[in-house]
C-alpha cells in the first residue's frame, strides 16, 4: 500500500529498547532454575514466595510506600501553596522564588544526597526517617510547582472574579471553583512525587541507616553482592506497583500533558 | 417626586502607580437605566466597572450605590450581577449548578431555587438546556447562560463587562436585540462596557464617552451623537470627514468657513460661539452628503469632484469623492441609483448647512 | 499589607524546606570542602584534582561515557521524535506513553533488566553462543560499553522530549515550501527541519549530557568496579573512606566541569544568527 515507513520501524525499535528491562524481568521471575535465565526455565512461583523469607525486603517495602505517601502529601500541600502565591499575585522576588522552588532539579542528586547528609549530621537526624523524608520532600517540590504552575496558567481567574459576583467569600470560591478546576494538576503533583519518593536511590543511599532503608536501595546493595531471580521477582512487584500509579497519572492528566508535550491547545 | 438614584459616583480617582486611569468621574445613574461606558481600550471604562464591581478600590471620591457608601466593600458583599467578556461559567457545573449557584449562597430553598432556574431559563430563552455542561453550548448560549446566572439573584445593579465581544458579527446583532428585550422586560439597572459605538448608541439611554480617563461627554444618544462635546467624541462614534479651514462670514443664519483645501462651507448655527478668522475644524458625516450627476443644489452646501473608488459594501456603497485638495468619504445607500457610477466619473456632493459640525481648531 | 501576607504565609513552608534541606546544606558542603583535617582553610581537595592525575582520568572517563550516551540518545531519539512530528495524534500519545512510562520506574530494576540481557550468561550471549555465532561470550557488561547503554536507555526521554517539543513547533508547510520550490527530502531535511530543530538538539544535549555526568546508580551496577565514574568515586570518599571534604570537593568540581562544558557548547553553538532566529 505504501512504502515501508523507516522512522516508524526505527520508533518501534526504540520503544522495544526501552521497555525491553520489563519484557526481561518478568518472566525471568518466574523461573523454576536456581539461577537468573532469560529465557526462563521452566515456571515457578518459587521466587515469590523467597520474598517473604526476607524481611528487609518487605520491611524496606513498607518504608518505601509509607515514606512515598507522606512525601506526596506533604511536598504536594507545600508546592501548591507556593504555586499558588507565585501565580496569583506578582510582587518583588517571585522571579527568584519560582527559580528557587524549582532548583533541586537542576542541581545533581548526588550533590543534593551528600550536602543533606553533612547537614543532617550537624543537627543529628541522619539516617533517621524524618531527615529521608525532608530530602524527598525537597526533591518532589520542583515537579508539584510547575505541575501547579502550569495548571493555574490556563486558569481563568475570571472565574473566582465572577464568583465573588455571585456573593461567595474567597475561602468559598477557592473551595467551590478554583480548587476542582486545578484538581488533576494537583492530584497528578501529588502522584509524580509519590512516584520521585518511591523510585529514588541517589538521595537516599546517603541519608539511610540501616534499619530504614528502602526498596530500590535494597535491591541495589543486594544486586551489587547476588544476582538471582529473586531480584527479578521482587522488581516485577515493584513494577507492578509502579504501572498502577502511572496508569493513574495517565487518566488523571494524561503523561503526554505531564511532560509538557502537550501540544493541543486546551 | 425625585428620581431613585441607584449608584453614584463622586470624584471617583484611580491610579496605577503613578499614572492616573480614571481622573475625576462624576454620574449618577438612575433606577432602571441603561448606562453605556463607551470608548477606546485604555480610556478607564473597565477600571471604572471593576470599581463599582468592587475588584477594585477608588483612590479618590466616594461610590455609592443604593445611597450607601461602597468604598472598601468587598465584591461578595456588594449584591450585583455582572457578565464577563469571556462569559466565566464554571467549567465544571452543569448550567442549572451554574445559575443556581448564587441561589445556594443565599440559602434559598431546594424548591424555591429549581423554580427561579427553569424561569430565568426562559426568560433568556434556553428551556432545555439546564442538564448540559458550559463546554456544550455555542459561544452566544453561553453567554444567555450567564446573563441568566446574574439575573437569578435579582442583583440592584447589572455590570456588563464588554459582554458581545466575543461573538461574532450577526450572533452580536442578535444578543444586542434581546439584551434590550431583556432590559425592558426586568427594568434591572445596567451599567454596560463596550468599546462599540454602534452598541451603545443602540441599547443606551445615556452613554459616558471616556478617553485617557477623562470624562468626554455624558448624554444620550442622539445628543452625544448630533452634539458632541469634542473631536474626540465625534470621530469616537463615527466615520467622518475632516476638514481645517477659517471662519470667514457669521450672520444670523450661520456660519462660512474657507477650508484650507479652497471649499467654501456653509454651515448652520452652532452651539458654540465662535469669532471672524478663528481656525475651525468642519466636520460633515459621510452618511450626510449625497451625490448627484448635475449641478443642481439640493442643499446649502455642493462641491464638484470625481469619484475615486467605490466600494460595495451591501446595504450601501462607500464612496471616495476628490474634491479640491479635500477627499470626502460619502455613503450612498443602495436605493441611490448613483450606487452604479463608475470611478472617475464627475460628480457633486450635496449637503445641508444643518449637518455640518463646527469644532474650534484648538481645544480650551 | 494583606498581600504581603498572603505571599509569605502561602510561600513559607516551601521556602523553608528548601533552605533548610537545600540551600543551606549546599552551603555548608561548599564550606567543607575547603576545609582540612583541623578544619582549617585549605585548596589542597582541589588542588589534588589537578596534581593526581588518578582523578583527572575518571573526569575524562566520566565526560566520555557521557559524550558518547548524548551520541546515542541523539542518534536513536531523533527520528523518534520526528515519527511523533508526523504522527496521527493517537499514534503519538502511543509513542508518547511508551517512551515516558519506563522513565516512572526505578532505574535500579531497569538496569537489573539490562544486566539480565546483557550479562556474561544473558539473553543476548546465550543467544548468539546457541546459533553458534560466537564460543565466547561477548563482553557487554561492567564496561563502558554496558555504562553507555544504561544510560541511554536512561535518557533517552529526556531527548526525544526536547526534540519532539522543537519539531512540534515547526511549521508543517515549510517543508511543503521547500519542496514546492525543488527541494528534495533530503536536501528539506538538511536545510529546513535540522536547523529548526536546533533549540531542541540543544536543549536535549546539554541535558542527557548533564544528566549522565552525575548519574550514579547506572555506572555503579552496569560499570561494576572497572567503570569508576566522578559520581562513584565521590560516593566512596564519603560513605566508605569518609574523606567528606574531599567527597564534596570532587562533587563541586564534577559540577563545576559540567557547568563549564556546557556553558562552552552553547557558546559555540548559539551564534548571534541563532539568537536572532530564535529569539523568543
Amino acid at each position: 500500500m505504501k512504502k515501508i515507513n523507516v522512522l516508524g520501524l526505527i520508533t518501534f525499535f526504540v520503544l522495544i529498547l526501552v521497555n525491553l528491562p520489563f519484557l526481561v524481568i518478568v518472566p525471568s521471575s518466574f523461573t523454576a532454575a536456581g539461577y537468573l535465565a532469560f529465557p526462563p526455565e521452566g515456571f515457578s512461583l518459587q521466587w515469590y514466595s523467597m520474598i517473604l523469607e526476607r524481611p528487609e525486603f518487605i520491611e524496606s517495602l513498607w518504608t518505601s510506600l509509607k515514606l512515598a505517601a507522606i512525601t506526596a502529601i506533604l511536598a504536594t500541600f507545600l508546592g501548591t501553596l507556593a504555586a499558588f502565591a507565585l501565580s496569583k499575585y506578582k510582587f518583588r522576588g517571585s522571579g527568584v522564588i519560582n527559580a528557587l522552588m524549582l532548583s533541586p532539579l537542576t542541581v545533581p542528586s548526588l550533590i543534593i544526597g551528600i550536602s543533606a547528609l553533612l547537614f543532617f549530621t550537624r543537627i543529628g537526624i541522619a539516617g533517621t526517617f524524618t531527615g529521608l523524608l525532608l530530602a524527598h520532600i525537597l526533591i518532589s517540590i520542583p515537579y508539584v510547582v510547575r505541575l501547579v504552575l502550569t495548571g493555574l496558567s490556563t486558569f481563568d481567574y475570571t472565574l473566582e472574579k465572577a464568583g465573588y459576583m455571585l456573593g461567595a467569600h474567597p475561602l468559598r470560591v477557592f473551595w467551590d471553583i478554583t480548587l476542582p478546576l486545578l484538581r488533576p494538576a494537583i492530584v497528578s503533583g501529588m502522584i509524580f512525587s509519590f512516584l520521585t519518593s518511591f523510585d529514588n536511590v541517589t538521595v537516599s543511599l546517603f541519608l539511610v541507616a540501616p534499619d530504614t532503608t528502602t526498596l530500590p536501595l535494597a535491591i541495589f546493595t543486594y544486586m551489587q553482592e547476588t544476582l538471582d531471580p529473586l531480584v527479578a521477582s521482587i522488581s516485577a512487584v515493584v513494577i507492578l506497583l509502579s504501572l498502577v500509579f502511572i496508569v493513574l497519572l495517565e487518566k488523571v492528566y494524561g503523561l503526554e500533558r505531564l511532560f509538557g508535550l502537550n501540544s493541543q491547545s486546551h | 417626586m425625585s428620581k431613585v438614584i441607584d449608584v453614584e459616583l463622586r470624584g471617583i480617582i484611580k491610579k496605577f502607580q503613578n499614572n492616573v486611569v480614571v481622573q475625576d468621574f462624576n454620574l449618577q445613574v438612575e433606577q432602571g437605566e441603561f448606562i453605556a461606558f463607551l470608548g477606546p481600550s485604555g480610556c478607564g471604562k473597565t477600571t471604572t466597572l471593576n470599581m463599582i464591581a468592587g475588584f477594585l478600590d477608588p483612590d479618590g471620591g466616594d461610590l455609592l450605590i443604593k445611597g450607601q457608601r461602597m468604598n472598601g466593600v468587598p465584591p461578595y458583599k456588594r449584591e450585583l450581577g455582572m457578565v464577563f467578556q469571556t462569559y466565566s461559567l464554571f467549567p465544571h457545573m452543569t448550567v442549572a449548578e451554574n445559575i443556581a449557584y448564587g441561589l445556594k449562597l443565599r440559602k434559598v430553598g431546594k424548591q424555591e431555587m429549581q423554580e427561579r432556574v427553569k424561569r430565568v431559563l426562559e426568560l433568556v430563552k434556553l428551556p432545555n438546556v439546564a442538564d448540559r455542561y458550559p463546554k456544550q453550548l455555542s459561544g452566544g448560549q453561553r453567554q444567555r447562560i450567564a446573563i441568566a446566572r446574574a439575573l437569578v439573584i435579582e442583583p440592584s445593579l447589572l455590570l456588563l463587562d464588554e459582554p458581545l465581544s466575543n461573538l461574532d458579527a450577526k450572533l452580536r446583532e442578535e444578543l444586542r436585540d434581546e439584551l434590550k428585550r431583556l432590559h425592558q422586560e426586568i427594568g434591572v439597572t445596567t451599567i454596560f462596557v463596550t468599546h462599540d459605538q454602534e452598541e451603545a448608541l443602540a441599547l443606551s439611554d445615556r452613554i459616558v464617552v471616556l478617553n485617557h480617563g477623562f470624562v468626554e461627554q455624558i448624554g444620550t444618544p442622539l445628543e452625544i451623537y448630533n452634539q458632541p462635546a469634542s473631536e474626540f467624541v465625534h470621530t469616537f462614534i463615527g466615520k467622518t470627514n475632516r476638514m481645517e479651514g477659517e471662519v470667514i462670514a457669521i450672520d444670523a443664519d450661520g456660519i462660512k468657513v474657507r477650508t484650507t483645501g479652497g471649499l467654501l462651507i456653509q454651515a448652520a448655527k452652532q452651539a458654540r460661539e465662535f469669532s471672524l478668522q478663528q481656525k475651525v475644524i468642519v466636520f460633515v458625516r459621510p452618511e450626510k452628503i449625497k451625490l448627484s450627476d448635475t449641478g443642481v443644489h439640493t442643499g446649502a452646501n455642493q462641491v464638484e469632484g470625481h469619484l475615486q473608488l467605490a466600494s460595495f459594501l451591501g446595504s450601501y456603497t462607500e464612496c471616495e469623492v476628490v474634491a479640491g485638495k479635500h477627499t470626502l468619504s460619502v455613503k450612498v445607500q443602495m436605493s441611490d441609483k448613483s450606487a452604479e457610477r463608475e470611478a472617475g466619473t464627475t460628480v457633486y456632493c450635496n449637503w445641508d448647512a444643518e449637518d455640518v459640525l463646527i469644532m474650534p481648531a484648538e481645544r480650551g | 499589607m494583606n498581600k504581603r501576607l498572603s505571599i509569605t504565609l502561602l510561600t513559607a513552608p516551601a521556602m523553608i524546606v528548601l533552605l533548610g534541606v537545600f540551600i543551606l546544606p549546599m552551603l555548608l558542603m561548599l564550606m567543607l570542602s575547603f576545609q582540612d583535617d583541623n578544619q582549617a582553610f585549605t585548596l589542597k581537595n582541589y588542588a589534588l584534582f589537578i596534581q593526581d592525575s588518578f582523578y583527572l582520568e575518571i573526569l575524562w572517563r566520566t565526560i566520555r561515557v557521557s559524550l558518547w550516551t548524548v551520541l546515542a540518545t541523539l542518534l536513536l531519539g531523533f527520528p523518534v521524535a520526528m515519527y511523533m512530528a508526523q504522527a496521527s495524534g493517537k499514534m503519538r500519545g502511543i509513542v508518547t506513553m511508551f517512551i515516558l512510562a519506563p522513565h516512572l520506574i526505578s532505574v535500579v530494576i531497569r538496569n537489573f533488566g539490562w544486566v539480565v540481557v546483557l550479562g556474561e550468561k544473558g539473553w543476548i550471549n546465550e543467544t548468539l553462543m546457541k546459533l553458534g555465532l560466537i564460543e565466547q561470550p561477548l563482553r557487554l557488561l561492567y564496561n563502558e560499553l554496558g555504562v553507555v547503554i544504561g544510560l541511554t536507555d536512561s535518557f533517552i526521554a529526556y531527548m526525544v522530549l526536547a526534540l519532539a517539543t522543537s519539531m512540534y513547533a515547526i511549521d508543517p508547510s515549510l517543508s511543503k515550501a521547500a519542496s514546492i520550490l525543488g527541494a528534495s527530502r533530503a536536501r528539506t531535511f538538511f536545510t529546513v527541519t535540522l536547523p529548526l530543530t536546533l533549540p531542541g538538539i540543544i536543549a536535549g544535549t546539554t541535558l542527557v549530557f548533564s544528566l549522565s555526568m552525575s548519574a550514579f546508580v547506572t555506572p555503579a551496577l552496569m560499570g561494576g568496579t572497572s567503570v569508576k565514574v566522578m559520581p562513584v568515586i565521590a560516593y566512596e570518599q564519603i560513605m566508605a573512606t569518609l574523606n567528606w571534604p574531599l567527597g564534596a570537593a570532587l562533587a563541586f568540581l564534577l559540577l563545576g566541569s559540567t557547568i563549564l562544558l556546557v556553558t562552552l557548547y552553547t557558546k559555540l553553538i548559539e551564534t548571534k544568527r541563532y539568537k536572532e532566529v530564535f529569539a523568543s
